[in-house]
């Protein structure tokens, strides 16, 4: 009998130890970096394939890119960086590359076809290739630029109040800049995400905001004495550790919500810091997220003599279990348990997770 | 062989029993990891509201203002509130006058209560006419040049204007808020995040570790004549939740109820001689 509990308990112990490692892998599931064995290998470089982040191309951006490149003028409406940088920025280190046979492959960085008799380039930046790098942007900054600075009081031939009384309705008579500097009404339509929309519901184009995307939201200020000015690219662009894709289909939990709605009134048109309440504290747009509380759906949409459209889905839920919140959401974030936050605010008991209500 | 069986299944007992155990265990020890970290942390639904005099009915909400929260209590913070107390005011109309603007582009700030020139659109009434602004006018003069394209000039016309118009007011008061924000953060070892208030009055600090903090705008607004500084402290719960009351701010002419902290206020300080005066 005491061999057999030596026995269980040794083996127990082997266990105890295997969970252990189990358990904290599963806390902080880190995939360790696979090295080559051998130390670095030579292998062959595809130079068709250029990169920002070799040690070599890593010099001053001024070094290779002009700001702006002289064709601005036929291809934009506003001094930019719009084309490749000259061949000499090329030349200078892969000469050898690039007199390499007829088709050099490193020509197709830059030209659509590798021919001596062709020069026409891709679109620069190529919007086929995925992105090198990331935008640094303080959001906290800007907003305080742009803030206005002191109210006054109605003493006679004074202004009045840069301040309104009601929560959404735009009635200021005063023009200031704000979010929609940058963040105007999206003109065209998202792409759809891959398999389609969810229950085919296509929000309408004006449901999202748009977000700049040339330099001239940018250089309208930092052209040449504002850091980071034109030629200090470094200042805003940032080297991504892999390369992305662009994220042409937004990612939104209340896929429903139209920014530009709210009825007739379009009682949505608010101040955008009135809903997305972390924004003003974002120095980058690292780990941004446009998060809204539902607070700031139900100062409307759940108000006692006015709407219950919160309330209603949740008495819905308690009937019947499979019933999928859709008023604003589709049915993929519908069938899911409502947040806690949700029944806090409609003043509901919260109930027990699908599966568990026993 | 009974004894044989009767062994093999004592220890399949023994084994399966400590396997539950082990495996109960190991739940446990993956779940905790699993209890929600947001409701261990609070929010602070900031409010504030002032009456300008006595002319004014009402409070408003003071918009487009930036407070901070800095970790420690009044008592904790107090050579910190004691260094943004005693740091010199200077006003807008001061900074601009002490630069020589000229009272149109003064004039101009104070239509809309700008700060700044990135406040508002410049608009082409404000470059052509009897209402255009001599910098203004400097600028979109050089713009034009530049880039050949008047529209253009106006609208990068800030590109074009002296580093001190542009955004000198900005920076002096960066310097001011970094010097305050490095005092805060060396003594609490906390990093002070901060929020700006949107146009009713509202900012949300989010996602706090419980405990008492100094709500403060470092640097002292200007609401109406007067230069208004708030330094208060709050005590912020574990999930405590957005939807929850305000902590409703405001200055001494409002005598609104449940109002958690007045600010002090002085009246602005005189500005000196302008250079284009001397």
């Amino acid at each position: 009998m005491k061999h057999e509990a030596r026995f269980v308990l040794g083996i127990l112990a082997a266990l105890l130890v295997l969970v252990q490692g189990f358990g904290n892998d599963a806390l902080g599931q880190k995939r360790k970096p696979v090295r080559p064995r051998g130390g670095i290998t030579q292998r062959s470089i595809d130079y068709s394939r250029f990169s920002h982040s070799t040690k070599q191309h890593q010099e001053s951006c001024k070094s290779c890119h002009s700001a702006p490149t002289p064709n601005w003028q036929k291809v934009r409406a506003f001094p930019d960086v719009a084309d490749y940088p000259d061949h000499d920025s090329c030349v200078r280190c892969h000469r050898p590359q690039f007199f390499k046979g007829a088709q050099p492959p490193i020509c197709s960085v830059c030209h659509t076809k590798v021919s001596p008799r062709h020069d026409a380039r891709y679109l620069f930046p190529n919007p086929r290739r995925p992105e090198q790098f990331k935008i640094e942007f303080p959001h906290d900054k800007h907003q305080d630029v742009i803030a206005s600075w002191r109210i006054k009081s109605r003493l006679p031939g004074s202004f009045g109040s840069s301040v309104v009384k009601s929560a959404h309705a735009v009635t200021e008579d005063k023009s200031y800049n704000n979010c929609t500097i940058c963040h105007g009404p999206a003109t065209k339509a998202v792409a759809p995400p891959a398999g389609g929309w969810m229950d085919s519901f296509v929000p309408p184009v004006d449901a999202f905001k748009s977000a700049p995307e040339k330099h001239d939201a940018c250089f309208n200020c930092h052209w040449k004495t504002e850091q980071p000015v034109r030629d200090n690219c470094a200042g805003c662009h940032k080297l991504a550790a892999v390369r992305y894709a662009t994220v042409t289909t937004p990612v939104r939990i209340s896929l429903k919500f139209s920014h530009e709605g709210g009825g007739e009134k379009k009682n949505h048109i608010a101040e955008c810091t009135t809903c997305h309440i972390n924004i003003t504290k974002a120095a980058s747009l690292r780990g941004l997220r446009p998060d809204v509380p539902i607070t700031g759906c139900t100062e409307c949409h759940n108000k006692e003599g006015l709407r219950q459209d919160l309330s209603k889905e949740l008495a819905a839920l308690d009937q019947n279990r499979t019933f999928a919140c859709v008023y604003c959401h589709t049915s993929n974030v519908g069938k899911l348990d409502p947040p806690a936050s949700h029944y806090l605010v409609a003043e509901r008991p919260a109930i027990k997770p699908r599966g568990q209500e026993r | 062989m009974t004894a044989i069986t009767l062994k093999y299944s004592r220890l399949a007992l023994l084994l399966t029993f400590g396997l539950t155990l082990l495996s109960s265990f190991a739940v446990f020890s993956v779940g905790q990891t699993q209890v929600s970290p947001a409701l261990a942390r609070g929010v602070v639904r900031l409010r504030v509201r002032v009456k300008l005099d006595d002319s004014n009915k009402r409070a408003v909400g003071l918009a487009r203002k930036r407070f901070f929260l800095i970790k420690g209590s009044l008592e904790e913070n107090k050579d910190l509130v004691q260094s943004i107390e005693q740091r010199p005011l200077v006003s807008r109309d001061c900074y601009y006058r002490g630069i020589g603007a000229s009272e149109p582009f003064i004039s101009w700030l104070k239509q809309n209560d700008c700060e700044s020139v990135y406040c508002r659109e410049i608009e082409t009434k404000n470059v052509e006419g009897p209402g255009a602004i001599p910098e203004f006018q400097q600028a979109i003069a050089a713009g034009e040049k530049e880039f050949g394209s008047r529209e253009l000039a106006r609208k990068w016309l800030a590109v074009n204007l002296r580093d001190d118009l542009r955004s000198g007011f900005y920076q002096r008061q960066q310097l001011d808020l970094h010097s305050l924000l490095k005092q805060a953060e060396e003594r609490t070892g906390r990093k002070v995040i901060s929020v700006m208030t949107d146009r009713n009055g509202t900012a949300y600090f989010t996602d706090i570790e419980p405990g008492v903090y100094v709500i403060s705008n470092l640097i002292p607004a200007e609401v109406g004549e007067r230069a208004t500084l708030w330094n208060c402290e709050v005590n912020v719960n574990a999930g405590d939740l957005a939807s929850e009351k305000p902590f409703l701010i405001s200055n001494p002419a409002n005598k609104e109820k449940n109002v958690k902290c007045v600010a002090v206020e002085k009246p602005l300080p005189a500005c000196p001689p302008s250079k284009a005066s001397r």
